[in-house]
């Protein structure tokens, strides 16, 4: 009887370890949703509560999340810094989008080059490798030495940040394809240029888009440090300037979307790996 | 190679090591091109301004002053031990927080549904974003460096450990069970020495990332530190001081890398890691 009160009040997955106290079982799905409802709702309350007109974190440190709300309509009405919200975003979108396909175009076919032919490993690789220890950050003293504080400086950087796993993760996905695979399509007569357009590639294909996942990632967040360095409009920039004039919804309102972009990426190269390569667990491959 | 059927075992042998060179000439060949076209474009009067590109010599001759007088207020190594403090700092507090935390969530579900929301909540939010409110939550100091490397470091050290607890082998718990042990028993003798490799992988990945966020924070606020040094040299248009500096930063996040894949072949020989670790 005892037993079956407690399957009931906390109902384990299926699967699940009964013979364990409820502490160590996985929660069911309903429970997980109620656990992390209520979760949440601890954490809002908490910032509510904390930061009442009385409460023990001041405003300067911490405003509470009406004036987090009132940020982010001054943001969407007004323009900001010489431009509106969405030319803020439209800045930083442009720029890394640029840089992770320009990376990708180079990257991409070098990377399936260095894995289809050893000659080209044996050239390019160790010039990954000097240059893979250096983070993208590094190089943005010397891209605005070189470019200025412009756009260009900071499609520079993006490159260099999303280039290291496009080339990294095309050339591990050519590399690792079984040989049987090659070696049935040679004896069923396809040519070379055949069996790497129509075997290899596609095989590597669900490794190529994870690569890409990776590329976009580090472009984000390349980007955003190169913003707070060098830059006249994008989210990194509103962040920086907010917090030098103290204004710290804003500058909350600017790493949320910071974060909701960053989490959309990922969500998109999820759903086109899902698209381009089904056959694949998607996105499940690091 | 050598289509000959007899072939002397000596032959086999030096066509093997052979083999082995060569990608290692094909390699040497193309950096060596890669520094002679460097020096022969700086070599060359007017072709590149030596404010733009300075030749591998003028690298060579900074670097040796770096090291001997002091610029922006530290000499090279006083940057670099600055750096390393702060990084030290802020990994050293992601492990003694985020390891046990891993091990906790893997071993009561139930706390995973409650930090769940918080986490994805936060987790895309780059590391560096954090640095202007970093800022005015500690101010230009050792701590703003130090968190910033925390958050860069803390997801790889909890996400690993969870994932390396959770995937130790359930049979390997049961009988520990079986046989008589309790449960920090089991965590203590069976869980910790299975999960030790993968959470020791996450740990390399999360040494490395601190290294890469300091630079960043370095880069926006500070007076010392590698990363400073090389925005000093932006400023100052030395071109020299920024690839002394971006080579002190690569070299030493290489060393660290290199130095914990020792530490770990000596501390934790039993079994390589079982899980590949995520970035």
């Amino acid at each position: 009887m005892a037993a079956t009160a407690s399957a009931r009040w906390f109902d384990a997955a299926p699967g699940a370890d009964r013979t364990l106290p409820f502490w160590r079982r996985e929660p069911g799905r309903a429970q997980w949703l109620a656990i992390a409802f209520a979760s949440l709702a601890a954490m809002l309350f908490a910032w509510f509560a904390l930061t009442r007109p009385d409460g023990l974190i001041s405003p300067l440190f911490l405003p509470p999340p009406s004036e987090v709300w009132e940020a982010f309509v001054r943001l969407l009405k007004r323009p900001y810094l010489g431009s509106t919200l969405g030319q803020h975003v439209g800045a930083s979108l442009g720029i890394v989008l640029g840089g992770w396909l320009l990376a990708g175009a180079v990257g991409l076919p070098l990377g399936i080059a260095m894995g289809w032919w050893p000659k080209v490993r044996w050239l390019a690789f160790p010039i990954f490798q000097i240059l893979r220890p250096v983070p993208p950050l590094a190089w943005i003293p010397l891209a605005i030495l070189w470019l200025g504080i412009g756009d260009s400086a900071r499609i520079f950087v993006v490159f260099i940040a999303a280039i290291v796993p496009w080339v990294m993760n095309s050339m591990q996905a050519v590399d690792s394809i079984d040989g049987l695979l090659v070696r049935a399509a040679m004896t069923l007569g396809a040519s070379d240029r055949q069996i790497l357009t129509r075997v290899v590639c596609r095989t590597a294909l669900p490794t190529l888009v994870a690569g890409a996942r990776i590329a976009l990632g580090n472009a984000w967040t390349t980007l955003v440090a190169a913003e707070l360095l060098a830059a006249t409009a994008g989210l990194g920039y509103i962040a920086l300037n907010a917090s030098r004039t103290l204004e710290i919804g804003i500058l909350l309102v600017a790493m949320a979307i910071i974060g909701v972009l960053g989490a959309l990426f990922s969500i998109g190269m999820q759903l086109l790996t899902r698209l381009v390569a089904p056959w694949s667990r998607a996105g499940s491959s690091a | 190679m050598s289509a000959t059927a007899v072939v002397v075992r000596s032959d086999v042998r030096s066509a093997r090591a052979s083999a082995a060179r060569r990608p290692v000439a094909y390699g040497a060949a193309a950096l060596a091109t890669l520094v002679a076209v460097w020096w022969l474009a700086t070599a060359i009067p007017g072709l590149v301004p030596t404010r733009v590109l300075p030749s591998p010599v003028d690298v060579v001759v900074r670097f040796g002053a770096l090291i001997a007088e002091p610029f922006s207020g530290a000499t090279l190594f006083g940057h670099a031990l600055v750096s390393l403090q702060r990084w030290s700092i802020g990994v050293l507090a992601a492990i003694g927080l985020g390891v046990p935390l891993g091990i906790a969530l893997a071993w009561l579900p139930p706390l995973r549904a409650v930090v769940t929301p918080a986490f994805e909540l936060l987790r895309y939010i780059p590391p560096f974003a954090w640095v202007p409110i970093a800022v005015l939550w500690f101010g230009a100091t050792t701590t703003t460096q130090a968190a910033i490397v925390f958050i860069a470091a803390f997801p790889a050290c909890i996400i690993n450990t969870q994932l390396a607890v959770s995937q130790v082998d359930s049979i390997l718990v049961r009988a520990a069970r079986t046989l008589g042990a309790g449960a920090a028993t089991t965590l203590r003798r069976v869980v910790l020495p299975v999960a030790a490799p993968t959470v020791f992988t996450g740990l390399r990945i999360a040494f490395g990332n601190g290294w890469m966020a300091l630079v960043g924070a370095e880069l926006i606020v500070g007076k010392q530190g590698l990363g400073f040094l090389i925005s000093q040299g932006q400023i100052n248009d030395s071109a020299a001081t920024i690839l002394v500096g971006m080579t002190t930063i690569g070299v030493l996040g290489a060393l660290i890398d290199v130095v914990l894949q020792r530490l770990q072949r000596v501390a934790l020989p039993w079994r390589p890691a079982s899980a590949k670790p995520l970035e």
